[in-house]
């Protein structure tokens, strides 16, 4: 009993038959709500870009609080092609998007162009997160920027961009950003048929992701990342180019977080600045603090909950949910050092015994 | 609308003789202001306005405000404002007809009272458009400054000299040193566009010695029109010779305002420099230190006598006190247990900063404004053109008194000697015999009293909303990191720096594109100096 | 590692509970949901009706909306007290969408999927609209929209009752030009970029167009939301105005306005030489303002709260008293204005059309709200008989010292809205009864 039912079993099962099977056939029959399954899959989108968050920051201390940015570079580029491929079908039956016509521009900005073909747009929604975060990552990690300097120099980042995202001449829809999504790759996206489809394929991509991320770390190139964590300079001393380390996780991060953002935007049907102020990057990394960072499942855990109790408390408590969620913030942090996955384990250890492997000591927070 | 024109068609003229005539009709016609229908006021006003009896003057323009009240059956307009929490606000009562004079109170002090104890004479917005014609002259003799500087502007290159005289004899009793130049500008501007050329030079010297504020365009546009070449030179040498200078004290008012930008950056950033230095705490709840500075202001605005300005000055102490105690407590409950861990302590304060938004949010709703007090608003002219604002005055003053005192404290005094020394090494000072827990609570005591007093300062240039600090944290993040993570010296020359580019800058690009570009050239400047200006060889500075 | 408290599993333990507590206490809410196609008939057969509030109440746009919300659960209050819809009480669900736009679509699928709202009251910018309007379309449930806005929309699962341009803009522009309002020749057309001032510019200057303004007697100008810095703007507007004749007409927004009216007097600009005629301010934004730069500046909107009726003069007192009572920031202090009496009016919108239709059900209720009428606070006003909109007066008013407004004009009777505006569309029109939507002409 004891051997079978670990923790780890635990949430691997529970994780698949709520997710996989309860919630979609629940859905199919009727007694769990489209927006129960819309919720859900907008959640994982967050996990997918949190186990972003978890490789950089928990496995190699770098906390990079511009992640909001590369999510919404995904969710923009499929929004741009799902805004072109509407075209015609908006309240002005025109053949640039609606928000074009108020802003009276007649011809399409030629930026838009590749977003027709949507091979197209996928590629860069991913691309273009990896390349920005290659370029940036390149020259700031070069130069030894590194803790709280890079921490504060990202967000500079994340509030430059979002600045000029902000902006109409940008073309990007300013504060309003995109919205009136019709149909991906001719699926309506008002069927409930569609949006169940797109909550299993967030859903099988955290799957996905996560199997990639946990690969990743048992790997030798995760085993250096924890190495940059425990003590970078010693590293570096080893022969390894800590650098080059360190931008490869910094693009796996981004284009993680990409990937979020492309499944995000049509399960939202919106995508807006707002998803990438300053504030929005923080919030992304709480969600790993809060699940458990240097854990993957952790991440996940965290971004799932977090999420799911901002949409309750939203709801149920109106008036004071920033007092739930802030004292549950500092609760957290105050006790439960390694997060909710932390406190899974701790219970566990204590129920029986057993005590989590010994590997993931190297993971105390001393960035 | 039309039987009012065809009503004053009939009936103006001879009202008109009638006006003159004597003073008895003039008080007729004020007295079917009070009380007659909207078309008889409407007649009556004509005919005030045709009479150019300047004593009506202070009447007319009280109807063209619209603040013409009865206060015990005498027309009497507001004056400046005393603005209170407690109760409506208060104006200062001027009577308006038929003598132009303040009111006194029983005790010998000016009247002030509040709008809902007078009564509005209602004129409909038709018959106050009646006195556009004769708005500048009525401005002329305003009491209100901006009302006189615009009669004047608005005269200005005009070319029939038969407005000279009125212009003078106002001038005559003009003691405001801006608006005399700015008559005076009018005046020549109206001699130069009117007279023989041969007095043209004489007009131009006299214009450029003024210099006052429309100068340079005037010089333009007369040289634009001048056929004269050797006019024509002259003026537009002038009106060369003018713009280098504007664009001299332009540069100065530039540097001023990022004097004054650097100085609030500063502020924020020394309390957030001292507490990293010491704690390693990323304080991401710093902005809300300064929130509780800002309403602890408002309150004690709410509080005393909302006439003097000193609640201003008792705030700025209490606002240090009042925020340091919120740190004090904060620390000992939460943060003291989070010392090992400066990242977690990061996104624990950031908690506390959500907490408190919303606290303020339920106690003080969403948008409260502190006022300024008199002493503190305007500006003072150094040169000519060239206005300082005391409120920013004041913010360079406090910012700098805030430097020197966290200087004396923590160079000149035996706790800042105990914060030097655990900031380098914690262990080793512990081990000599130094209370570093103490002192943990008295440096984050310190660092958020710092931001509460620039919070209390804070009111003078912009709202009070609860995540008003958020404004300006990510700013002073980056003054703090570009300085060099827990140094106050880098905290201040970073400060003052950023300050000066961005307004640089602002002046080229606009100022969204400014701030775009300000975050770039930080992110460059950390590519060469990964460090800050001044890297810390402390215990933060190892990795 | 350093132990905070002695006993460490202790006080984990403790907080462990508060946070478990606190997910069963938030799952019992949302978990048990049935199938969408029932909802109206169930919310229907309850003990109460419940309806949706979508207004934030935290973030960026509390400052407008806050507001809204109070005077929503004020008109439920009174409603309850009065016996109800239906005889059933009705049950106001509140949520907070924080100004985020994400979270207002995902708040409006819970408020009708989840929680099986009869309909919901709420949003305020034209993007908060957008994002939850194919929400309410898909599942065709109905959103009662309080705020003017652009037009060109025409959507069967909203209640439009805020202005439609030509209910605001159009007769705004045409005082102004008349005799009686000034006479003005030259427009300066200055907002804050983003949607409706976009729209509402292009409606403006296609009608001064159509008037015989020459082009060149028309600026059009927009600045980023929370510009502070009007200097170049307003010496810009001194120089246009030079001539004389001129005014701006402003859609500039929010936290804007202070130093733009503050910029434009320290200028020597005046209401008496170049009015601004505002689209976007207030009461309730004046309240928080230093007025003495705005007095003689004008607005036009559909209601002040200095309208002179007998149910003007109860609303206002009510809405005090309600803000006293319930301990709400600001007290009796507070205003009411244009936005917060069209929340109250679609209240009783609702209740008269359920009434009517008998049932809260979509299909049978819309219905009964063509051609409804409704002696609101700003006076009579009627709902269009073939869409979604409220016919009903302009009014011109010019901003007093106290932060209230004269009426300086009024419309003699009640503008018939038009959703797309004949100027700037005028193949198209909107007609839910006999086309189902928006139409061209031509067919």
């Amino acid at each position: 009993m004891k051997k079978y039912l670990t923790a780890d079993s635990l949430f691997y099962i529970l994780l698949i038959t709520v997710f996989l099977i309860v919630l979609p056939l629940g859905n199919i029959l009727g007694f769990v709500s489209n927006n129960t399954i819309s919720l859900w899959g907008r959640y994982f989108c967050f996990a997918i870009a949190a186990l972003g968050i978890d490789l950089i920051w928990g496995y190699t201390g770098v906390l990079s609080m511009c992640q909001a940015f590369f999510f919404c570079l995904g969710g923009y580029s499929i929004a741009m092609h799902m805004l072109l491929s509407a075209t015609g079908k908006g309240v002005y039956s025109a053949a640039i998007p609606d928000f074009m016509v108020w802003n009276q521009v007649e011809t399409l900005p030629f930026f838009w162009e590749p977003f027709h073909s949507f091979g197209l747009s996928l590629m860069l929604a991913l691309a273009l997160p990896a390349i920005f975060a290659f370029l940036f990552g390149f020259f700031v990690f070069r130069s030894r920027i590194k803790g709280v300097y890079f921490a504060i120099i990202t967000q500079a980042l994340a509030l430059a961009v979002w600045l000029i995202f902000l902006r109409n001449e940008t073309m990007l829809g300013g504060t309003n950003g995109l919205t009136d999504f019709k149909s991906l790759l001719g699926f309506e996206l008002s069927n409930p048929k569609t949006k169940l489809g797109l909550y299993l394929i967030a859903f099988l991509t955290l799957c996905g992701t996560f199997l990639f991320c946990r690969w990743l770390v048992n790997s030798k190139f995760g085993k250096v990342l924890v190495g940059i964590l425990d003590s970078e300079s010693r590293l570096s001393f080893t022969a390894y180019n800590v650098v080059n380390y360190k931008v490869a996780v910094f693009v796996i991060a981004a284009v993680l977080a990409a990937i979020g953002g492309v499944l995000y935007a049509p399960q939202t049907g919106i995508i807006t600045p707002g998803r990438m102020d300053v504030k929005a990057s923080i919030e992304m990394v709480m969600w790993v603090a809060l699940g458990g960072r240097g854990r993957l499942k952790g991440a996940i855990i965290g971004a799932l909950l977090v999420n799911y109790l901002y949409s309750v408390c939203t709801s149920l408590f109106p008036e004071s949910w920033l007092y739930i969620l802030g004292i549950l913030f500092i609760l957290t942090v105050l006790f439960f050092e390694k997060g909710f996955w932390g406190l899974i384990e701790m219970l566990e250890a204590k129920l029986t015994g057993w005590s989590p492997a010994k590997g993931s000591e190297s993971l105390k927070a001393n960035v | 609308m039309k039987y009012i024109f065809y009503f004053l068609l009939v009936f103006a003229l001879p009202m008109r003789l009638l006006a003159e005539s004597s003073v008895n009709d003039t008080q007729i016609q004020v007295n079917t202001l009070i009380s007659g229908s909207d078309s008889l006021k409407a007649v009556a006003i004509n005919s005030l306005v045709a009479s150019e009896k300047t004593e009506v003057y202070p009447l007319l323009s009280a109807i063209n405000d619209k603040k013409l009240f009865l206060y015990n059956n005498i027309l009497i307009t507001i004056g400046e404002k005393l603005s209170s929490d407690i109760g409506a606000d208060k104006f200062k009562i001027l009577q308006v007809y038929p003598e132009y004079k303040e009111l006194t109170s029983d005790n010998g002090n000016f009247l002030f009272l509040p709008i809902s104890e007078l009564k509005e004479v209602e004129f409909s917005r038709s018959s106050r458009l009646l006195l556009a014609p004769i708005t500048p002259y009525l401005n002329l003799l305003s009491p209100e400054v901006e009302k006189r500087k615009l009669a004047y502007s608005q005269f200005q290159g005009l070319k029939d000299k038969a407005i000279l005289p009125k212009l003078y004899s106002a001038l005559a009793q003009e003691k405001h040193q801006e608006i005399l130049r700015l008559g005076r500008e009018t005046i020549f501007s109206i001699q130069l566009n009117s007279s023989p050329a041969a007095s043209h030079k004489m007009w131009i010297d006299s214009l450029t010695l003024n210099w006052g504020p429309n100068t340079q365009s005037i010089l333009e546009e007369y040289a634009a029109a001048q056929s004269n070449p050797e006019l024509k030179n002259i003026a537009s040498a002038k009106a060369e010779e003018l713009q280098t200078k504007h664009e001299r004290l332009r540069m100065f008012q530039n540097v001023f305002s990022g004097l004054s930008l650097g100085s609030i950056l500063i502020m924020i950033a020394l309390g957030l420099s001292i507490v990293y230095g010491l704690a390693g705490v990323i304080n991401m709840a710093h902005g809300e230190f300064l929130m509780i500075g800002a309403y602890t202001t408002y309150c004690i605005q709410s509080i005393m006598s909302p006439t003097s300005d000193l609640f201003f000055w008792v705030s700025l102490p209490l606002a240090f006190l009042v925020s340091g105690i919120w740190g004090f407590v904060i620390e000992r409950l939460i943060i003291r247990h989070l010392y090992s861990r400066p990242l977690e302590s990061m996104l624990a304060t950031w908690g506390v900063g959500l907490v408190l938004v919303q606290i303020a949010r339920s106690l003080f709703g969403d948008l409260t404004a502190v006022r300024t007090p008199s002493m503190l608003s305007g500006g003072w002219e150094i040169v000519q053109h060239l206005v300082l604002p005391y409120n920013r005055l004041f913010i360079i003053f406090l910012s700098a008194f805030m430097i020197t005192a966290t200087y004396l404290v923590l160079y000149k005094s035996r706790l800042g000697l105990q914060i030097r020394a655990v900031t380098q090494n914690r262990r080793m000072s512990s081990c000599l015999g130094i209370e570093t827990n103490k002192l943990d609570a008295m440096t984050f005591f310190l660092g958020s009293g710092l931001a509460g007093l620039a919070g209390a300062a804070m009111t003078l240039i912009g709202n009070v909303v609860p995540d008003m600090g958020q404004t300006y944290i990510v700013d002073s993040f980056l003054v703090v990191v570009t300085g060099g993570v827990g140094n106050i010296a880098g905290s201040i020359v970073s400060g003052f720096g950023i300050g000066f580019l961005f307004k640089m800058l602002e002046s080229f690009f606009q100022a969204v594109y400014g701030k775009v570009l300000i975050l770039t050239l930080i992110i460059l400047f950390l590519q060469y100096k990964p460090k800050g200006l001044f890297p810390d060889k402390g215990r933060i500075g190892e990795d | 590692m350093k132990t905070p408290f002695k006993s460490k599993t202790l006080y984990k333990l403790l907080s462990l509970m508060l946070v478990a507590g606190l997910l069963f206490s938030s799952c019992s809410g949302s978990k048990d949901s049935a199938s969408e196609q029932e909802k109206s008939a169930e919310a229907a057969s309850g003990e109460t009706i419940k309806i949706g509030v979508l207004h934030s109440l935290s973030g960026t746009m509390a400052i407008s909306e806050v507001s809204l919300k109070d005077v929503i659960e004020m008109a439920v209050e009174e409603i309850n007290a009065s016996g109800g819809v239906l005889g059933k009480k009705v049950e106001p669900v509140i949520v907070d969408p924080a100004s985020d736009w994400d979270l207002f679509a995902e708040k409006s699928k819970e408020l009708i999927l989840d929680k099986k709202v009869a309909a919901v009251f709420g949003c305020w910018t034209s993007v908060s609209r957008k994002s939850v309007l194919p929400v309410f379309e898909e599942h065709n449930s109905l959103l009662f929209y309080p705020v003017q806005y652009e037009g060109e929309e025409c959507s069967a699962n909203v209640i439009y009752s805020g202005a439609t341009p030509n209910q605001q803009l159009i007769p705004a522009a045409e005082y102004l030009m008349s005799e009686k309002g000034g006479g003005y020749k030259k427009f300066y057309l200055l907002g804050t970029d983003y949607v409706f001032p976009r729209t509402a510019n292009k409606i403006l200057k296609a009608f001064l167009l159509s008037k015989g303004v020459p082009k060149e007697n028309i600026i059009e100008e927009y600045t980023p939301f929370h510009h502070q810095d009007y200097q170049t703007i307003v010496s810009k507007v001194k120089k246009f105005a030079a001539g004389g004749k001129a005014c701006v007409l402003s859609t500039v927004n929010g936290d804007s306005n202070v130093p733009f009216y503050k910029e434009f007097a320290n200028q020597g600009l005046t209401a008496a030489m170049c009015p601004i005629m505002a689209f976007s301010v207030a009461e309730d934004e004046l309240r928080s303002m230093d007025t003495e730069f705005l007095v003689g500046h004008l607005a036009a909107w559909n209601y002040y709260q200095s309208v002179e009726s007998p149910e003007n003069k109860l609303f206002v007192e009510n809405f005090k008293k309600f803000c006293e009572k319930k301990g709400l920031p600001g007290g009796k202090d507070r205003v009411t204005d244009d936005p917060i009496c069209w929340a109250y009016t679609d209240i009783y919108l609702w209740k008269n059309a359920v009434e009517k239709a008998g049932t809260t059900e979509i299909e049978k209720m819309r219905p009964a709200l063509y051609g409804l009428e409704f002696k609101s606070p700003g006076g009579l006003v009627k709902m269009s008989e073939k869409n979604h909109h409220l016919a009903k007066p302009v009014m011109i008013g010019e901003i007093r010292s106290d932060g209230q407004f004269d009426i300086i004009w009024k419309t003699d009777g009640l503008v018939e809205p038009e959703p797309w505006s004949k100027l700037t569309s005028p193949d198209k029109d909107c007609d839910h009864v006999s086309h189902g939507g928006t139409y061209t002409l031509n067919d």
